[in-house]
């Protein structure tokens, strides 16, 4: 199991107390989970996607990821319209495990409301407080 | 690291190879290393993978009453286990629940060890003491038996998979390699008391004989370097191979004497997260999850009990078997309300595979739904063995003979149910587990073409 200082944390993105994270560019908002949440689940042998267009608000679970050892669901961080979901997952769960904030993100959002947006994006961690909750 | 956890002497090995490490049974163990779970589950039903069990305990029970204190206090008949051999029980107390499970190793009729869970080797041990006056007050006499807990004083390894022996032969010594594993059943061992004299003489709960005993012996197994060890031909994992005993000291270096012998069968190590989802599959249980405080009977394992032909009774009287004989012959007194409260008790464990590897937390959230709703029982484990598939409504493993065209190991989800009534085998049902839920169906048995009962000439 990683350390907190071998955890790859980027810098531009917001995490969640429930360890998803997301990254916005414009009204889009990619979700996923991050370093930390891979490593403790260790090998992710199946991820359970939300249909393209399903409406989520902030805290709802949108669906699962399994390892070989644990099933966790994941929550989303901001409220929204599920525009796109990681097609490559289904053949290649470990993405997630390999490639958490790049070829394994989990789904995209629409915010529908810019306000709101900014709100529940104030909500999430930047990197700081993010190890800062983890070291507890 | 919890500082009150115990470790095992590979400990540092673990840490500094990148294993992810948690707490099992009180000890710091690694649940898999950075090759991941998926493949060291693999390595074992492909090839082989090496494991450090030395969580495990160790009892020994020594003297003129060693047997019948085993006797009465293991569930199996031990009348028929001849030196040189081991058997799997368990230890019940007298409602008929499990205090553990355990393996009895017969060196001869006054020496025998038995091999328990992390943690458990005190408990056994004590209970074990309590049995002392059971069988002075059955005899009339002061029984001669010694009983003493090995815990942490003798390390472990097991290795698992086809090509073990292979791998063994390269980091044992030459002159025992020969004869060695010529008739070598499952459940078999060999090797002798002189891993343990060391031991046994610092800690000064030895009796002589052993020692003396271990000096004059003729099946000594030894490694290259001439540390003696005890090899049985047993595990955890449905699949070939051996555990091994050994002093804690000489535990580090024939852990990594096996991993550079092993490079060329990319044999790899293991951690207890493959261990789970190895045993899962080949219907095993772990104890305290599968069996435990409730009746040992039921089960898929009354291969344990001693029944007698008809299974009606048993062939021998034991702690807890009439509260057992109770329970699986409700009819037989039921006038007794005593009985009749039981009976509304009878509980049934069986396995379970899934439509895919998808699983449902296991433990007492979880629901066990028949095909109408209704819940009848919980799920005591959930696990995904990952060397499996589904191919028309049939199981293969990649180690099966000649594989479907196209066949892919997808990985299947199986593991134990604990229901209030009886199932047949091909029962559907469905595993709850707050919203999450997996259509399930009742077999025998889950991971085919396993390797562990095999004739060993198939190994050499």
């Amino acid at each position: 199991m990683k350390e907190i200082t071998e955890l790859n944390l980027p810098e531009d993105i917001k995490y969640s107390d429930s360890h998803e994270w997301a990254k916005v560019d414009a009204e889009i908002i990619t979700i996923g989970i991050d370093d930390y949440a891979q490593d403790q689940l260790g090998e992710v042998v199946f991820v359970e996607l939300p249909e393209v267009g399903a409406a989520l608000s902030k805290g709802d679970q949108f669906g699962t990821v399994e390892s070989v050892k644990a099933v966790s669901e994941i929550y989303t961080p901001v409220s929204g319209e599920v525009v796109e979901v990681n097609a490559n997952l289904p053949d290649a769960p470990e993405l997630v495990n390999n490639s958490p904030y790049d070829e394994g993100w989990i789904i995209k959002i629409k915010a529908d409301d810019p306000s709101l947006l900014a709100s529940e994006l104030n909500d999430l961690k930047d990197k700081a407080a993010y190890i800062a909750m983890l070291k507890g | 690291m919890d500082r009150t956890l115990k470790t095992t002497p590979l400990n540092s090995w673990h840490r500094s190879h990148g294993a992810n490490m948690a707490n099992f049974g009180g000890f710091d163990m690694p649940l898999w290393y950075a090759t991941g779970v998926k493949l060291e589950h693999l390595s074992v039903v492909e090839s082989a993978g090496i494991f450090d069990t030395s969580h495990m305990a160790c009892v020994m029970v020594t003297g003129k009453d060693a047997f019948n204190l085993l006797q009465i206090c293991h569930t199996r008949d031990l009348k028929s286990l001849q030196n040189g051999r081991c058997v799997y029980g368990a230890v019940l107390n007298e409602l008929g629940h499990v205090v553990d499970d355990a393996i009895v190793y017969r060196f001869d009729d006054t020496n025998y060890m038995v091999c328990v869970n992390a943690g458990m080797g005190g408990i056994v041990a004590s209970h074990f003491q309590n049995h002392k006056s059971t069988l002075n007050a059955a005899f009339e006499i002061a029984c001669d038996v010694n009983v003493s807990d090995l815990s942490e004083k003798v390390a472990k390894i097991d290795i698992q998979g086809k090509n073990s022996i292979k791998v063994l032969k390269k980091v044992l010594d030459p002159a025992c390699v020969d004869t060695l594993f010529n008739k070598m059943p499952y459940f078999s061992f060999k090797g002798d008391f002189s891993v343990f004299s060391k031991t046994v003489n610092t800690s000064g709960c030895c009796c002589s004989s052993l020692c003396s005993k271990s000096e004059k012996s003729s099946s000594q197994v030894k490694l290259k370097n001439g540390t003696p060890l005890l090899l049985s031909r047993s595990g955890y994992t449905g699949e070939f191979g051996f555990e091994i005993f050994i002093s804690p000291d000489a535990v580090v270096g024939l852990w990594e004497d096996i991993l550079e012998a092993g490079k060329e069968y990319n044999l790899i190590a293991c951690g207890l997260g493959a261990r789970d989802s190895l045993r899962a599959g080949a219907v095993l249980p772990l104890s305290h999850q599968d069996i435990g405080g409730w009746k040992f009977i039921n089960t898929p394992w009354d291969f344990a009990l001693p029944y007698n032909e008809n299974k009606r009774g048993f062939t021998k009287n034991f702690i807890g078997c009439n509260a057992l004989l109770n329970q699986s012959n409700p009819n037989q007194d039921s006038l007794n309300q005593a009985n009749v409260n039981n009976t509304q008790n009878v509980k049934y464990t069986y396995p379970f595979v899934g439509q895919d590897l998808r699983k449902i937390g296991a433990g007492s959230d979880s629901q066990v739904l028949d095909g109408s709703g209704n819940i009848i029982g919980k799920v005591l484990t959930c696990a995904t063995d990952m060397a499996i598939g589904w191919h028309n409504d049939k199981i293969y493993s990649i180690a099966s003979p000649n594989l479907p065209e196209g066949f892919k190991a997808k990985g299947i989800s199986c593991g134990f149910i604990l229901v209030d009534r009886k199932l047949d085998v091909g029962t559907k049902l469905t595993l709850q587990e707050k919203k999450r839920q997996i259509n399930v169906t009742v077999v025998n048995d889950v991971r085919p073409d396993r390797t562990a009962r095999l004739k060993i000439s198939n190994f050499l």
